[in-house]
């Protein structure tokens, strides 16, 4: 009855389904609830070492009944966006300014090889020392994440756009500035993407660990302190609300911005 | 009348990138383009033709001889020298119309009197129906056209074309040269068009400058006596002075090419 011929006809079929995608991530996620809840199930002490999904939403319920759970994600949240805002609205007029001037970037290069390198978590101490477990730490530590990435990209980004796109608008007539505007920018677009989603990937980081160490509040602090109490539930809960928020951001924010930029100018092939 | 393109004793050398050593790319180049005239300048690979383009563009700075546009030294880009490159060189994230107005946006012109006048060059190159596509989603000979219609649109007192059909097949590039000539007479531009293929040359100029082998001097101005009117290809085999002046041309640029080989 099933035939090899059958079965492609199905294949081809499902593939060209338009729910196709969201039933075989469904059917994933499935799966992977199930060998969750049957590990957990097995193990001793499932409460401390791995408590089962039902568990972890039931105290998701639970957290979000006492109101907890949506403070400490808007607390989260509003770190990242405020934090990795200033970062990129910084860093991206920087890399354009090292980017136009060869004697200004490799004066700044190696400082900002250095700065690199010492990651947020390194500095983390220094900057408690001066303002203590705030929030002022952590959006500095944030800042400080987001900034360099997006710098050092915009900045081979500027020096990437090819020399015939700045010869025409050169000879059409523009100023310094209109070629900066109608040629630079846009033409490092493939690379602000790539900046962009770095910092903010950087940064999401960075507000965890922050929140860790230095925070009172948010999904960091959850995780941090639901170890300490003994409420691994709420542990993973913190995890999961994590890796599903970068989904989102991803999928709404920075995927829509390519599509209509990059990938409509044809500068990226998807 | 005065010319509108003159050049007096230009003489340019160029440090080779990668060695350094001193090269000699032109030679007391000496010449005049009249207003409404399309001169083609022809000559073997490396004799200097497209140096003496961004020298003429502003993108290349010299200093021996002068070059001026009516009557204005050249001393940069500026936009009455208009240039159409050899290839992808209109902005990918410009659509069609914006890649034609950007000159004229780059001027200051107000919105709705630039859309007219873009409008009018769409039509003129042949691309109603593209103006909301992006670059990427042109063919070749589509591009090249765009091109044109952007330096046109702005209105330079001079077209310089640096081999801008090169790139795209034979076919189109028969189209494109038909067309350009028909915009020719449409716009009574004038155009200096730099080829390395002789029978574009023969085509395209009412006079053609063939240049030497390096360093690149003016060799010989062939006259081609052929109504703008009548320049069709279809026509052209059977036509007795567009034979002339191509096999005169080819004849030039041939010894130039063996004396080139003998180096």
């Amino acid at each position: 009855m099933l035939s090899r011929n059958n079965l492609n006809r199905f294949s081809a079929f499902w593939r060209h389904f338009p729910a196709a995608n969201a039933i075989n991530l469904t059917l994933i996620i499935i799966g992977i609830m199930l060998i969750w809840l049957v590990i957990s199930s097995t193990i001793e002490n499932p409460a401390r070492y791995l408590p089962s999904p039902i568990v972890v939403v039931l105290s998701s319920v639970d957290m979000i009944y006492k109101g907890l759970l949506p403070s400490y994600f808007g607390d989260t949240i509003t770190r990242l966006v405020v934090g990795s805002a200033i970062g990129l609205t910084l860093g991206i007029p920087f890399g354009l300014l090292l980017g136009l001037n060869r004697t200004v970037a490799d004066m700044f290069y190696p400082l900002m090889n250095f700065f690199q390198s010492v990651s947020g978590i390194a500095i983390f101490p220094i900057v408690v020392v001066w303002w203590g477990n705030s929030d002022k730490t952590v959006l500095a530590v944030i800042l400080y994440t987001s900034f360099f990435p997006i710098a050092f990209t915009v900045l081979s980004g500027v020096r990437e756009v090819p020399l015939r796109y700045i010869h025409a608008a050169r000879t059409l007539g523009a100023t310094r500035y209109q070629i900066i505007r109608d040629v630079l920018l846009p033409g490092s677009m493939p690379h602000i993407a790539t900046g962009s989603r770095l910092s903010i990937g950087f940064a999401w980081r960075a507000v965890i660990a922050g929140e860790m160490l230095a925070g009172r509040e948010g999904l960091g602090w959850m995780i941090f302190t639901g170890q300490d109490a003994d409420k691994t539930a709420e542990v993973i809960l913190g995890m999961v609300m994590i890796g599903v928020s970068w989904i989102v951001l991803d999928h709404y924010l920075l995927r829509p911005f390519e599509a209509d930029t990059i990938e409509r100018w044809g500068l990226v092939q998807r | 009348m005065p010319a509108k393109l003159v050049v007096e004793g230009l003489t340019h050398h160029y440090p080779d990138e990668y060695t350094g050593e001193s090269v000699h790319a032109l030679e007391k180049i000496n010449l005049e383009v009249q207003e409404g005239e399309l001169v083609t300048v022809v000559g073997p690979s490396g004799c200097g033709k497209s140096t003496l383009l961004n020298i003429l563009a502003g993108l290349l700075p010299y200093r021996e001889g002068v070059a001026s546009v009516d009557g204005i030294q050249i001393s940069g880009p500026g936009s009455d020298r208009g240039v159409v490159f050899q290839e992808h060189a209109i902005l990918p994230w410009r659509s069609v119309a914006k890649n034609i107005g950007h000159g004229l946006e780059l001027k200051g012109m107000v919105k709705e009197e630039r859309e007219a006048r873009v409008q009018d060059f769409v039509e003129l190159v042949g691309l109603s129906g593209f103006e909301d596509k992006y670059p990427h989603e042109l063919s070749g000979g589509m591009k090249q056209r765009c091109a044109v219609a952007r330096t046109l649109c702005a209105d330079p007192v001079i077209m310089l074309m640096d081999e801008p059909f090169a790139a795209v097949d034979a076919q189109t590039r028969i189209t494109l040269q038909e067309e350009l000539n028909r915009i020719a007479i449409a716009t009574k531009k004038t155009i200096m068009f730099i080829t390395h293929a002789v029978d574009e040359a023969a085509f395209l100029g009412d006079r053609c400058f063939v240049f030497s082998a390096r360093p690149g001097r003016l060799k010989a101005i062939v006259d081609i006596n052929i109504a703008r009117e009548r320049r069709i290809w279809a026509d052209m085999n059977a036509d007795d002075e567009f034979v002339r002046a191509r096999d005169e041309i080819l004849r030039l640029v041939r010894e130039e090419v063996s004396v080139a080989v003998e180096e």
